[in-house]
């Protein structure tokens, strides 16, 4: 068995991928659902009140996907994450890996790949039913733009997964690690409150695919962020490498 | 070969090694003993490359890839069978031979649970699966830390004698606080103390520097009048009662007592059952060099 055939089972036998892949699907099933009968539901719950919602378009079906994938769904990427790179988390395991491989590098490079691709793939399989409800029961959305904001979202999916690792290696504990990424992650757009900083910011590439779908921007508002993010992550996952590395065990 | 020189390690205020110098040979059976927070978990680690010294230097002729580390308390994720926390051992120390993760399998005694998931494990079964998963790709240093101390009887023992093979193929640096076990493995011995080395070399000089002139003499009658009798002699040291009919007599030189224990005793005149000299024990030296 390598380190990664040890991430794959991590993952299989720990039902975390389940976990991963339920989340994102039954946001993606659900989204476009809520999306399409949202007045419909308003009308049936709401009494005496009326409320007035706008007809659905398209891309209401998408966002209400993301909406939802961008808050519980990376949740539990982060969760799923923490559980893999935490290295340090029990030392006696530690002991076990770190005494027998010339670098952390070598650990945690198979933890950080598997732990976004279940993450990207996960994303990827809910969109992908938000994509077929959405067209099934609002119309169709262009698709170079719901291809370039999946593009996106993987970059800030990849960021997600470096910050876990960079305050896992700090912290060494997985619901500390879990913890302070979410703060972290809350935290994060309240810098874009400043416009000239906000577009820089992973954060930014949240609301790209909304914004793209109903055509309130266009890809190049998002290049800054999207070549910036790569970055930090590689940054994140350099300091990732040399906290667990330099941590006494 | 590890050579280690003018070693130290604080924590805050404490000093936990000071000065340490040791040496093991290739192929040697090193057995480090001490009392708890001794520091030789501390040494240990340094020596696997999991914590930092503050001062000194320490020379490993062998990579990294060829040592193995076994804690004291060994864990995996408990999704995965024996076989494969086995399997992945050995992958990490190279090209994987089925037979040979089989092989050590049986020798850890796990051949007939080696397909269960090691969550189910006992303390035992995991202190076996890492014994296991060091011996695998076949290292030439292995340093284990209390590698018995979760094992019954039978255990401990099968676990001293797959030590006890490693001698010659493999550098093992074994840390007790069984002393018997140490005594009975290993071919040198370092005491540790308030992390500093109280004596560092063959298990053979330590037993033998530190012989002493005693004698038990066990009688039948009254062993108090014996000890007196004895006590006024010149060449013996110091006589007592030291159990039921016993008397512990420790005498200037082996040489004296040679020539005239016997013939002291016989004029003393009660029946002598047996005479002979205290045996010396590794517990015995410990306790002295660390008291």
């Amino acid at each position: 068995m390598s380190l990664w055939q040890l991430e794959w089972v991590r993952l299989v036998r720990s039902r975390r991928l389940v976990a991963l892949a339920a989340v994102y699907a039954v946001f993606g099933l659900l989204g476009p659902v809520t999306a399409r009968y949202m007045g419909d539901i308003l009308e049936r719950f709401g009494g005496d009140i009326v409320v007035q919602v706008p007809d659905p378009v398209p891309a209401d079906g998408i966002t209400q996907f993301t909406a939802n994938a961008n808050q519980i769904g990376l949740l539990v990427v982060v969760v799923v994450a923490a559980g893999a790179l935490v290295i340090d988390a029990i030392p006696e395991m530690s002991i076990f890996l770190r005494t027998r491989v010339d670098g952390v590098g070598r650990l945690l490079t198979p933890r950080l790949v598997v732990s976004f691709a279940a993450a990207a793939g996960a994303f990827l399989l809910g969109l992908l039913g938000a994509w077929y409800e959405t067209v099934v029961l609002l119309g169709s959305v262009p698709v170079a733009e719901l291809a370039f904001g999946a593009l996106l979202t993987f970059v800030y999916l990849g960021f997600v997964v470096a910050l876990t690792a960079a305050i896992g290696g700090r912290l060494a504990s997985v619901p500390a690690t879990v913890a302070t990424t979410v703060v972290v992650l809350l935290g994060l757009p309240l810098f874009g409150l400043v416009d000239a900083v906000g577009r820089l910011l992973p954060s930014h590439l949240l609301g790209a695919m909304d914004s793209l779908l109903r055509g309130t921007a266009t890809w190049t508002d998002y290049l800054p962020a999207a070549l910036l993010a790569p970055t930090v992550s590689a940054l994140l996952v350099w300091l990732a490498v040399r906290w667990t590395a330099r941590r006494e065990l | 070969m590890i050579r280690v020189r003018a070693l130290g390690k604080r924590y805050g205020d404490r000093r936990a090694l000071d000065d340490i110098e040791l040496t093991v040979p290739d192929g040697a059976v090193y057995g480090l003993v001490g009392p708890n927070g001794a520091g030789k978990t501390t040494l240990l680690s340094i020596l696997a490359g999991l914590r930092r010294p503050d001062a000194g230097t320490v020379e490993i002729s062998v990579g990294v890839g060829e040592r193995a580390v076994l804690p004291d308390a060994p864990r995996f994720d408990k999704w995965l069978t024996a076989r494969e926390v086995v399997g992945l051992a050995a992958s990490l120390g190279g090209p994987v031979d089925p037979d040979r993760i089989v092989a050590v399998l049986e020798e850890a005694g796990l051949a007939e649970t080696a397909d269960r998931r090691v969550g189910g494990f006992s303390r035992g079964m995991l202190q076996r699966l890492g014994i296991a998963a060091t011996l695998v790709s076949g290292p030439r240093l292995v340093i284990l830390d209390e590698p018995a101390a979760a094992l019954d009887p039978a255990g401990r023992r099968e676990v001293l004698d797959v030590v006890a093979r490693m001698r010659g193929t493999a550098t093992v640096l074994f840390s007790s606080h069984i002393l018997g076990d140490v005594q009975a493995v290993c071919d040198r011995v370092g005491i540790l103390d308030h992390g500093r080395i109280r004596f560092e070399g063959a298990v053979s000089e330590l037993l033998a520097g530190a012989g002493r002139t005693v004698y038990l003499v066990r009688v039948r009658g009254d062993a108090r009048r014996v000890a007196e009798r004895l006590s006024a002699r010149e060449w013996v040291r110091s006589a007592g009662v030291a159990g039921e009919q016993v008397v512990r007599v420790e005498v200037t030189s082996l040489a004296e007592a040679e020539i005239h224990l016997v013939a002291a005793l016989a004029e003393i005149g009660l029946p002598v059952i047996s005479l002979e000299p205290e045996a010396v024990s590794l517990e015995s030296v410990f306790l002295e060099l660390t008291r």
